[in-house]
């Protein structure tokens, strides 16, 4: 009976109703439509990750450190007998990273020979481009970032230097045999694969690795030897970490437009509570008790926000549909940022997602119609 | 001849508000019996104490002092939800200014005591039909108050009072906003169902017309009874 009375009158209420509703439905698709951006990119962040960069996990050569160029130098190892096996069954790959220089078009760019096994199938890296090198040229694959920056092409030659495992420098052109197009930029920009056993002859780091990618199925949760297991929240830690700050600021932009939505719905209570007295005194003359009135008012105000659910549903989801289908254009720096991105981020909208935001308002909404009516009793 | 009833009795009360660091007396000591089946009447100037007493009578409030027996029920004693049961079955309210939810069709607002005290469908709708029945406005049943006069509100509001059979029913000013004709319509109507259903009226009032069809007038000046007239 309290809802078809809450119902009766805010529908009774006229302009109001409608533009308290308007604002809250509108809060209500954008805080869905951010969800799913939100959501589909970390979705397309982890594929992309797994895809092109940390495989399931990772062992690393105990001197490795990403993030400290200088112990790139003594971060390599003979590969250990204990994983020769895993190696043949593909299970995982190793990969031999040194420091290098390339020259082209007159500019020299600090690079990062990537050594890897041209038969491996863990990575999608087009590491089949890179078999084969009989007339003596080393092959090599670039992203299309590492493309743009040395400008080069497929078939173009690229002049590298690099040192050896004992310091002695040296020099060697090198054909770019295809340029890949990747999401992730940790593999891509400052980054050139050629075979493994390429860089192992070239560095005479032979039978040596920096890391080894594990697949899906491999079975490694442990360090092996002086190799330390990496698992993937550590790998993807970065990831997480930027979800997490994005997750923030999302809080603060939401906290603030549902304040700003709120805020009209407070205002219209508290007039309304003010304004209608006598309907008050009515209530209670015909049979409420006071706190049923305060329950009646509560509902009232509570009943905005469900109204703006059903509103937003009715006017967001072809807005949603459309969204999901021509997606967010990122701006070309995005591409930079060392995370998987496509150049469009497509939303993905995910149930939960859509029901926190539902709890969210409704439990909002109804504290805040309490608020001022609880004075009435 | 019927038996005598007491439906509300009033025993030394006393109701006081407080006014800066003092008290305002608004009632001071009232002794009063009112029987089923009355038409009384409150008289007094503003300020008497009239709407005071109509709301204690009507369980809104309740004394500062002394005792009152709202059928057979201490007002003071009452819980907020005893009291809002007891206004809900046993006690109609009619307003000076009708105070009709606007939101709602004239059934409507009729139906909405019943549908607290929980009847079934059925059962409101007969006893909405004879409430309409008895004010005459059976055909404006699906009206919204904004298109009903004055007069007719008053029916409106005549006809919710009395939709649930109260033994009571309080009148605060019923003729207030209405011209001469309607208020000897309402009165009328009133005074009918007063005589066909027993049931006990109790009006605050200055308006003469009302004073015509009273049966007993009780005159209230500065918070005491001054005269208790049977007519």
């Amino acid at each position: 009976m309290l809802i078809r009375t809450a119902i009766k009158n805010i529908l009774g209420a006229g302009r109001r109703t409608w533009l308290n509703v308007a604002v809250l439905s509108f809060v209500f698709v954008l805080m869905v439509a951010y969800n799913g951006i939100f959501d589909s990119f970390m979705k397309d962040a982890l594929t992309s990750a797994h895809e092109w960069d940390t495989g399931y996990g990772q062992l690393w050569s105990e001197h490795y450190d990403p993030y400290d160029v200088f112990t790139l130098q003594d971060a390599h190892e003979p590969v250990p007998e204990a994983l020769n096996q895993s190696i043949i069954d593909q299970s995982i790959t190793p990969v031999l990273l040194s420091q290098a220089t390339a020259y082209q078009n007159g500019n020299m760019q600090n690079i990062l020979l990537r050594g890897i096994d041209p038969e491996q199938q863990i990575l999608k890296i087009p590491s089949h481009q890179l078999a084969g090198d009989e007339t003596g040229t080393i092959k090599a694959v670039i992203g299309k970032r590492m493309a743009n920056t040395l400008k080069a092409r497929p078939g173009d030659n690229v002049l590298i230097r690099w040192r050896d495992r004992h310091g002695a420098f040296d020099a060697r052109e090198i054909v770019i045999a295809s340029v890949f197009d990747s999401n992730t930029a940790t593999i891509d920009a400052g980054q050139v694969w050629i075979s493994l056993d390429n860089l192992r002859q070239m560095t005479q780091m032979t039978g040596e690795a920096t890391y080894f990618v594990l697949s899906k199925q491999s079975r490694i949760k442990q360090d092996i030897g002086t190799w330390v297991y990496k698992d993937m929240d550590f790998l993807l830690s970065d990831l997480y970490l930027m979800a997490q700050s994005s997750r923030i600021e999302s809080v603060i932009i939401f906290t603030i437009l549902l304040v700003v939505a709120l805020l009209s719905v407070f205002d219209t209570q508290t007039l309304s509570i003010f304004r209608r007295q006598k309907e008050i005194g009515t209530y209670v003359a015909l049979g409420m008790t006071p706190q049923r009135v305060t329950r009646l008012f509560t509902l009232e105000g509570t009943s905005y926000s469900i109204l703006a659910i059903l509103a937003g549903f009715i006017w967001g989801a072809p807005f949603l549909y459309w969204f999901s289908k021509t997606g967010l254009k990122l701006p070309e720096s995005y591409s930079e940022m060392g995370l998987g991105m496509r150049d469009a981020i497509y939303p993905v909208y995910q149930p939960a997602s859509i029901l926190t935001s539902i709890i969210l308002i409704v439990a909002l909404s109804m504290l805040i119609s309490y608020i001022p009516a609880r004075k009435i009793i | 001849m019927k038996e005598k009833e007491e439906v509300v009795g009033l025993r030394g009360m006393m109701k006081r508000f407080p006014v800066g660091n003092g008290f305002f007396t608004a009632l001071d000591q009232i002794d009063l019996s009112i029987n089923r089946g009355e038409f009384l009447g409150l008289v007094g100037p503003s300020g008497s104490g009239k709407t005071t007493l109509l709301n204690i009578i009507g369980t809104l409030d309740i004394p500062s002092e002394g005792e009152a027996f709202v059928l057979n029920r201490s007002v003071s004693s009452l819980t907020p939800k005893e009291s809002a049961e007891l206004r809900n079955k046993s006690i109609g309210f009619i307003f000076q200014s009708y105070n009709l939810l606007p939101v709602y069709t004239v059934y409507e607002n009729i139906e909405f005591a019943l549908l607290l005290q929980k009847n079934s469908k059925e059962e409101r709708h007969k006893a909405v039909t004879d409430a309409l029945e008895w004010v005459g406005l059976a055909d404006k049943a699906q009206s919204r108050p904004s298109q009903l006069s004055g007069g007719e509100s008053q029916r409106v509001a005549i006809a919710r009072a009395m939709v649930k059979r109260p033994a009571i029913v309080l009148a605060d000013e019923p003729s207030a906003n209405l011209d001469a004709k309607n208020s000897h319509t309402i009165l009328q109507t009133m005074r009918r169902l007063n005589e066909e259903l027993n049931t006990t009226f109790i009006f605050a009032t200055h308006d003469e017309k009302v004073m015509q069809y009273l049966k007993r007038i009780i005159y209230l000046e500065d918070g005491k009874v001054e005269k208790d007239s049977v007519i």
